[in-house]
């Protein structure tokens, strides 16, 4: 699904350049569950938002389903983003003014859906994640959990085939974050490919494979252990 | 998509409701006030435009040359109107109309008629005042006939038939003779030139009293209009005047001295275009290209202040606007999402500013002077305007942050890192400058106004106008009586008799005086004709010479009194060489008597023309009275008691000579007040945008007020680092809008025979004003924010 090559990625201010990725190779198969870890700085976000197609390398290759998209404008990657990839973030990001309901809505909107449609998916979608009872509820209405819960449905009701979480259980104590990673878990169990970044061991768990991130540069790679849903 | 744009529209209003309030209210002040100029221009453009035939209409005016220089008359001579359309072809009607003051009497009730007219019978027919009652052909056909307004014939006929029934009409020509109602016409609209209450049959003059009227050559009064037919060229109609009048007047012409030029001009370009005066309905274009450039200008700093505000707040939108990058949105429906938060801002200023409108439109009428609409909903075509300039604004005010906003990186605004950039401070500031230099220029400009206005007032005029009560007898036959009864009253000072007094129209009288070289030379004149006592009454003062006196007799036949000016337009190096000088005037013959140092007879707008004086006592009809300062009220009461038994069969007609004179700055006064407040209003928004961009700027610089604190920074030391930012732009706006303002308010003042000059006082006090609002409106929020406890601005970080 995903195979980058050589993957350079460097910030310049007005005084200093700094190189956030530095030769980055990796293969991510369609229904790997994969773990990128590493201290602060040394780059995880910002090869997770290449992957994402939020930013452009500044220098080697990156291809999506067999398609270079590495050097290609933000109107492209947004088209190729839309229904194939979904996102869950640290900080949850959902849209303080709009209703659970509506927030998963969204993307079915961008994706020019039919209303009868999307409501459908949405019921779904908020029943599997066991937060349709709140779906008139605003975000600062719910638990860090429930957001977080919405965040996964708002990413998932497109039928993504990739999903990039940036620390899901980052801003959750130890119970909500179980949960959260049990839900990814499923996901992937049914076919989703999901890339996570993540400072926590136990997390990192979840995965198949966990790479390791140090200064911009792939360090190590390890494979886990099947993991078991709902393990304590 | 479109629910989901206004829901979050709706609920982002709701959310940052202070915000949304400027904002909208900013809008909506701005709107209102651009939409009421643009009523008054609107109106102002109206002038004259129903006229059907109104493209075919001409005025015909006159320049009167003479050896001593050319008059612009707005009016040809009596005979012109008949001669033309007898002469030529290509004229269909002409039109002579004279306004006239007339006392009307039906039995008891009696009007001083101060808007009266009188006009040929083709009246009806050129112009598309409504008829209710009467033939248009006919109404003005026979003498002694009078149409009135709906409103003046209920005024004294109430509800009765007013068709055949008669008036009793009275002025200096017209003896208290009956004239009888032939028609009813609706009241004349505001938006004419032509204003009248009633009009006369010309043909009362033509056909009895004034039979020389139709070939009087020689006397220019009435305003004369003609209708021409489809395809004619005024051009080649205008080129062939001067034969015309060579044919006609060619010997007079010679023999006077006094050669005539006709012209035509536009019948609905005289309001506004013309330079040759229409008294009180005579309107300005270059108020209306003010006007339009202040509303413009309301209008952009309405539309700037909500720029301004959006993309300070942009910061608030980044996350939404990320996430919705991140889940698919593209940036122009992004785009079309932040306009139409833009639009559905725009339409709730919309609606308020449809009330604050219907509102404020009573009190706007009564500013302009004028009724510019009868009320918000008269013409909904206006509304439809104002609605495509709100759906106008709402694009063009929200294009700009919407581009701004649909372009952040959604990498870093949902990383946190997201600043709005320099080019977008640097375009704040440039906007707020733009505002603050377009509220400088106007409150410059008023305090320019409003000083040439007091100047004008308290302008040495060189007569005493305090405390006199002009009467107007119409050289009634009990004016003598009336005139030494009003001396008996114990609070009368002095009374004297006068054709015009300072202020009101004076007759300009063709005269042939002697000159430093003793030659007769001809001159077209302004002309008092008064009495004994006038001159002492008015205090003026004596240069050289004497003033009328009983000891001569021959005063009253063969005296002349002139003013410094005249003296100089003969020649003469000093005033008392004029003394003795001949002259010759409307058939007296006489000397030079006495000469007057000059005094303002007309406005400080124009220069003081020459004067001569005589006395010719059928040609009095004023009587001035000066009064005591102290009891007025009674004093007019036991004048008006008096009147009523000497003069019982007129209307009580007087006005106070200060009020009078006054009067005349009437259309700059109401330009003042219009001024100043827009020019409130301007500054008004400025300061609304300026209280919401402070608010956010101090907002995202919390936690350096907080650490600033924590380090030992001083109240005071907080509230001036905040302030300082916002007070830089209004100095530099306030260098750039003194020379503008300067330039402007300098071309508005040569407008002024006699006006002030620029003053450094003025720049001082506008950018003061200015600095003074914008630190308070600043102020507000910086010592809000620096009196706020450094550890909650910290722990909010």
């Amino acid at each position: 699904m995903i195979q980058i090559q050589n993957l350079k990625k460097s910030f310049r201010t007005e005084e200093v350049e700094t190189l956030a990725l530095n030769s980055v190779n990796l293969k991510v198969e369609t229904g790997e569950f994969v773990a990128i870890m590493g201290p602060s700085g040394c780059g995880k976000s910002t090869l997770l938002n290449i992957i994402g197609m939020l930013d452009n390398p500044t220098d080697g290759a990156y291809f999506f389903n067999g398609e270079e998209v590495g050097g290609l404008k933000e109107n492209q990657r947004t088209k190729i983003r839309k229904g194939n990839l979904g996102f869950v973030f640290q900080s949850f990001n959902l849209i303080d003014e709009l209703t659970v309901y509506e927030n998963v809505e969204l993307p079915l909107i961008y994706l020019n859906m039919k209303k009868s449609e999307r409501q459908q998916k949405v019921k779904e979608v908020l029943e599997r994640m066991k937060i349709a009872h709140r779906e008139k509820h605003f975000p600062q209405q719910l638990s860090g959990g429930q957001q977080q819960r919405v965040a996964i449905a708002r990413a998932v009701v497109t039928n993504a085939k990739l999903i990039l979480a940036d620390e899901p259980t980052g801003n959750l104590d130890s119970k909500n974050g179980i949960e959260v990673m049990n839900l990814l878990t499923e996901l992937n169990q049914e076919g989703t490919t999901i890339i996570m970044v993540t400072h926590s061991d136990r997390d990192s768990h979840y995965a198949h494979r966990v790479i390791n991130l140090f200064d911009g540069q792939i360090v190590t790679e390890s494979q886990n252990k099947p993991f078991e849903v709902n393990a304590q | 998509m479109f629910r989901n744009y206004i829901k979050i529209a709706w609920r982002n209003l709701i959310k940052s409701k202070v915000y949304s309030g400027i904002n909208i209210m900013g809008l909506a002040i701005g709107l209102t006030a651009g939409f009421l100029i643009l009523l008054y221009v609107n109106f102002e453009l109206s002038y004259d435009k129903f006229h059907a035939k109104g493209d075919r209409i001409y005025r015909v005016v006159s320049d009167l040359k003479t050896p001593d220089g050319v008059m612009k008359t707005d009016v040809p001579s009596c005979a012109v109107s008949p001669h033309l359309q007898e002469e030529f072809p290509e004229v269909i009607s002409a039109v002579r109309l004279m306004y006239l003051n007339l006392a009307v009497r039906k039995d008891d009730i009696k009007f001083i008629e101060n808007d009266a007219a009188a006009a040929d019978e083709a009246f009806f027919e050129m112009f598309d005042f409504t008829l209710l009652q009467g033939d248009k052909k006919d109404v003005l056909r026979k003498p002694f006939s009078v149409v009135l307004t709906k409103t003046t014939a209920k005024k004294y006929f109430g509800d009765q038939q007013a068709i055949g029934q008669t008036l009793k009409i009275k002025d200096e020509d017209i003896n208290d003779l009956s004239f009888t109602v032939t028609g009813i016409m609706d009241d004349i609209p505001e938006n004419s030139q032509i204003k009248a209450n009633m009009v006369i049959s010309m043909t009362t003059y033509s056909q009895s009293i004034l039979p020389t009227i139709d070939d009087a050559w020689g006397t220019y009064d009435p305003y004369t209009y003609i209708l021409l037919h489809p395809n004619t060229n005024p051009n080649a109609l205008e080129e062939k005047f001067p034969e015309f009048l060579e044919r006609n007047t060619g010997e007079m012409m010679k023999r006077d001295q006094l050669y005539v030029s006709l012209y035509l001009e536009p019948f609905q370009e005289v309001y506004l275009h013309s330079a040759r005066s229409m008294g009180d309905a005579d309107g300005d274009i270059n108020s209306v290209y003010v006007f339009s450039v202040v509303a413009i200008f309301i209008l952009l700093i309405a539309c700037i202040n909500f720029i301004n505000l959006t993309t300070a707040r942009s910061v608030e939108r980044a996350k939404e606007v990320g996430v919705r990058k991140v889940i698919g949105a593209e940036k122009p429906q992004l785009a079309i999402q932040f306009v139409g938060e833009s639009i559905i801002i725009c339409l709730i200023a919309f609606m308020i500013t449809i009330m604050l409108t219907a509102l404020i439109l009573p009190t706007f009428n009564t500013l302009a002077g004028k009724v510019i609409s009868q009320g918000i909903f008269s013409n909904p075509i206006h509304i439809f305007y104002l609605f495509l300039i709100t759906i106008t604004i709402g694009v063009l005010a929200g294009i700009y942050p919407a581009f701004v906003i649909s372009s952040f990186k959604p990498v870093h605004v949902l990383k946190g890192s997201f600043s709005t950039g320099t080019k977008g401070i640097i375009l704040r500031k440039v906007l707020v400058i733009t505002q603050f230099t377009i509220s400088i220029a106007l409150i410059l400009g008023t305090i320019i106004i409003y000083t040439q206005m007091d100047f004008m007032r308290s302008q040495e005029l060189g007569f005493d106008k305090e405390h006199t009560i002009v009467l107007n007898t119409r050289v009634s036959p009990s004016q003598k009586e009336l005139k030494d009864k009003l001396n008996d009253l114990p609070n009368v000072l002095s009374t004297s008799l006068a054709s015009s007094v300072p202020g009101t129209n004076n007759a300009i009288a063709y005269s042939t005086l002697e000159n430093s070289n003793n030659e007769d030379q001809a001159v077209s004149i302004s002309a008092y004709f008064v009495d004994y006592d006038f001159i002492s009454q008015f205090g003026l003062k004596i240069l050289a010479g004497r003033g009328f006196s009983r000891t001569f007799a021959t005063d009253s036949t063969q005296a002349m009194i002139v003013n410094e000016k005249a003296t100089q337009l003969l020649g003469f190096t000093s005033p008392e060489k004029a003394i003795g000088a001949h002259f010759s005037q409307w058939g007296k013959e006489g000397k030079i008597i006495g000469v007057l140092q000059d005094f303002h007879f007309k406005t400080l707008e124009e220069n003081i023309v020459p004067l001569t004086m005589t006395m010719k006592r059928d040609q009095m009809d004023l009587i001035a009275v000066k009064v005591k300062g102290q009891n007025i009220k009674e004093t007019l009461a036991s004048v008006q008691e008096l009147w009523e038994t000497v003069v019982p069969n007129e209307a009580f007609d007087f006005y106070f000579l200060d009020e009078s004179f006054d009067k005349q700055y009437r259309t700059q006064e109401r330009f003042g007040s219009l001024f100043f407040n827009f020019a409130i209003l301007a500054i008004l928004i400025s300061c609304l945008g300026l209280f919401g961009l402070a608010a956010y700027s101090i907002l995202q610089r919390r936690r350096e007020i907080g650490v600033r604190k924590v380090l030992g920074a001083s109240v005071g030391e907080v509230v001036k680092l905040l302030s300082k930012d916002f007070l830089k732009l209004v100095i530099v706006a306030f260098a750039i809008a003194s020379p503008i303002a300067w330039f402007l308010m300098d071309y508005w003042l040569a407008e002024f025979a006699y006006r002030i000059s620029v003053q450094w006082w003025m720049f001082v006090l506008a950018g003061s004003c200015a600095f003074i609002i914008a630190l308070l409106t600043i102020s507000f929020h910086a010592i809000k924010a620096s009196l706020t406890n450094p550890i909650i601005s910290l722990r909010t970080e």
